[in-house]
């Protein structure tokens, strides 16, 4: 019985942490509302949008792409490249913004020829505002994408094999085995992946702190609502607004993880 | 001994179904397109990896003129090396011990808090078990960097802001530990095991002392790997406790890297196009750091691959 309370301790610790900021926050409900107001936050959120799209539409389409082409070709075959889509996950945090920096700077980067045919001279080319977010879903993607097809691609060998062999006895094409019987039987993970990035996206904070760093604040440093919050919270000395940012955020976090308890059956509570 | 695994797949688009021309071709066709796709896919995500380990082996003026992809030598490793750790580019020795303590201390408290809470939340029926597993399947399933704001505002209040327990208790909460324990404990298997133990005359503390610990070793071995990738990676947590109060002393490797983009002019009216990229050390060292500081991790994902995969499919993401 005492070990089972120990149980709370994680669970109590998170909820006691969000009760703290609201107390930071309780001189009143209007730093929620001066928050909208001053003309930071709505933009940070669409920037934050801008580049979910890009970021969850390259997940469906080259993550689900790569594990279905990777699914015709034997384990023993394709475990290679998934171990090398996955190393980047390693770089994961600050290195990986570094190094994508080091790729954007025209000259030094293997991708300058690249970089030459969009017209980038210079790294302040490479991070033009209406780049940014694609800089970002890229960098990403190049670490995150790896874990992501390690879990479509064992979605996918979980398909029993007698499923797929009577969709050829049917006549399916590798085609319409793909589309048709593959990926209806994978929809949960997709779903599962496309929440948990979503709400990872929300949390964006590394890669614009990171480069509007490295320009001397020539990029946007309000970009993300993260940036945004720890912006005020250390600039202005305004912790009741980034406290009123970061409920924000964690209320979307919370809807998105109660989806995915309450709607798609993938985890075990009894 | 392990267990042979004899695969008896049939898998309907590796063989051409006829041998008709036609057929074949159009097979042919496929197979190459779908090489090609893994190429591209490959040359994305290898580049910038060998990119770094040819950077770290050239020196400051090969980078200038010499093409992106040039080697240098071996030798010139050693010498970047050395100005690695030469206290040019930083406290780097420092850096590294800081994140080996951080994510040591964290996991070590994972371990210890997140298997009895499992165990418990196994072993015994009790009012309020089901929301306490829904909480913490909730609280694992929130990205971490949505608690740093909470826990920096939490931590400035109760002014442990700049000492390493500011970011070791947070590597500790790792709800995942308690959830995948639970899961790993709500077996039939345990739960027989458990009960001929206290007809035996265990008391609880023995019976999970003898019984349900040393059969835990997969769960520990999974939070260790899990918690440890995802403490050493985390970058937001430090940043908030510690760079905005300098604290470079207390610095982890994620914050060390974000400390080489400091240099840089700063002069007034300096335009975004005209931005090039400036770093303390030459990319050369720049590099050697980014790899000597990933590497524990590289290794952690080299071997515990499959580990990995199966947390990641039971909802932790780094």
């Amino acid at each position: 019985m005492l070990l089972a309370t120990v149980g709370i301790w994680p669970a109590g610790y998170a909820l006691n942490l969000a009760l703290t900021s609201f107390g930071g926050a309780f001189t009143g409900f209007a730093n929620f509302a001066k928050t909208y107001n001053q003309g930071f936050l709505i933009p940070a959120f669409e920037h934050v949008g801008e580049f979910m799209l890009i970021w969850l539409t390259a997940l469906i389409v080259i993550v689900i792409g790569l594990s279905l082409v990777m699914h015709t070709l034997s384990r023993r075959v394709s475990a290679p490249f998934r171990l090398l889509f996955y190393i980047p996950a390693a770089f994961a945090g600050s290195a990986s913004v570094l190094v994508w920096l080091f790729m954007l700077q025209p000259g030094m980067s293997p991708w300058d020829f690249v970089l030459q045919i969009l017209g980038a001279h210079t790294l302040g080319d490479s991070l033009a505002s209406g780049d940014l977010p694609i800089v970002y879903a890229l960098i990403a993607f190049w670490t995150g994408a790896g874990g992501w097809i390690l879990v479509i691609h064992g979605a996918l060998t979980n398909i029993p094999a007698d499923v797929l062999e009577a969709a050829a006895l049917d006549g399916a094409g590798p085609w319409q085995t793909a589309l048709r019987i593959k990926l209806p039987l994978i929809k949960k993970w997709i779903v599962y992946m496309l929440i948990v990035a979503f709400a990872g996206g929300t949390q964006l904070f590394a890669e614009p702190q990171l480069i509007s760093q490295a320009s001397q604040r020539l990029v946007d440093p309000l970009w993300s609502p993260n940036t945004l919050a720890t912006y005020l919270a250390f600039q202005y000395d305004n912790f009741n607004y980034a406290a009123a940012i970061a409920i924000d955020l964690l209320v979307l976090a919370l809807v998105c993880a109660g989806l995915l308890v309450f709607r798609t059956g993938l985890f075990k509570a009894d | 001994m392990r267990p042979i695994n004899i695969s008896l797949r049939i898998d309907v688009s590796i063989t051409p179904q006829t041998g008709s021309p036609r057929r074949l071709l159009a097979w042919g066709a496929r197979r190459l397109v779908l090489w090609c796709v893994l190429a591209l896919a490959a040359i994305f995500f290898a580049v910038p990896f060998v990119w770094l380990l040819l950077e770290s082996t050239r020196t400051g003026q090969d980078s200038l003129v010499g093409h992106p992809l040039g080697f240098g030598s071996f030798h010139q490793i050693l010498l970047n090396w050395q100005v690695l750790f030469s206290g040019f580019v930083g406290q780097t020795a420092t850096w590294i011990a800081n994140s080996a303590l951080y994510s040591g201390a964290g996991v070590l408290i994972a371990v210890v808090l997140g298997i009895p809470a499992g165990y418990g939340l196994a072993a015994f029926e009790f009012i309020g078990r089901r929301p306490l597993l829904i909480a913490t399947i909730i609280a694992m399933l929130i990205p971490t960097n949505a608690l740093v704001l909470p826990l920096v505002l939490e931590a400035h209040t109760l002014k442990v802001l700049s000492s390493p327990l500011a970011v070791i208790l947070p590597y500790g909460l790792f709800p995942f530990g308690v959830y995948i324990a639970y899961l790993y404990f709500d077996t039939p298997r345990i739960h027989r095991l458990l009960a001929s133990a206290r007809m035996d005359g265990c008391n609880e503390w023995q019976a999970f002392r003898a019984v349900a610990l040393p059969l835990s070793t997969p769960v520990i071995g999974l939070v260790v790997v899990l918690d440890f990738i995802a403490s050493w990676t985390n970058y937001f947590l430090p940043w908030a406790m510690y760079w905005a109060f300098d604290q470079t002393g207390r610095y982890p490797v994620t914050l060390g890297i974000a400390q080489q983009l400091m240099a840089g002019p700063t002069y007034g009216g300096y335009l975004l196009r005209d931005l090039q990229l400036h770093t303390s050390a030459p990319p050369s060292v720049e590099a050697l750091l980014i790899l000597v500081s990933c590497a524990p991790v590289i290794i952690v994902l080299v071997i515990a691959q499959r580990w990995i995969v199966s947390g990641r499919t039971q909802g932790v993401f780094m």
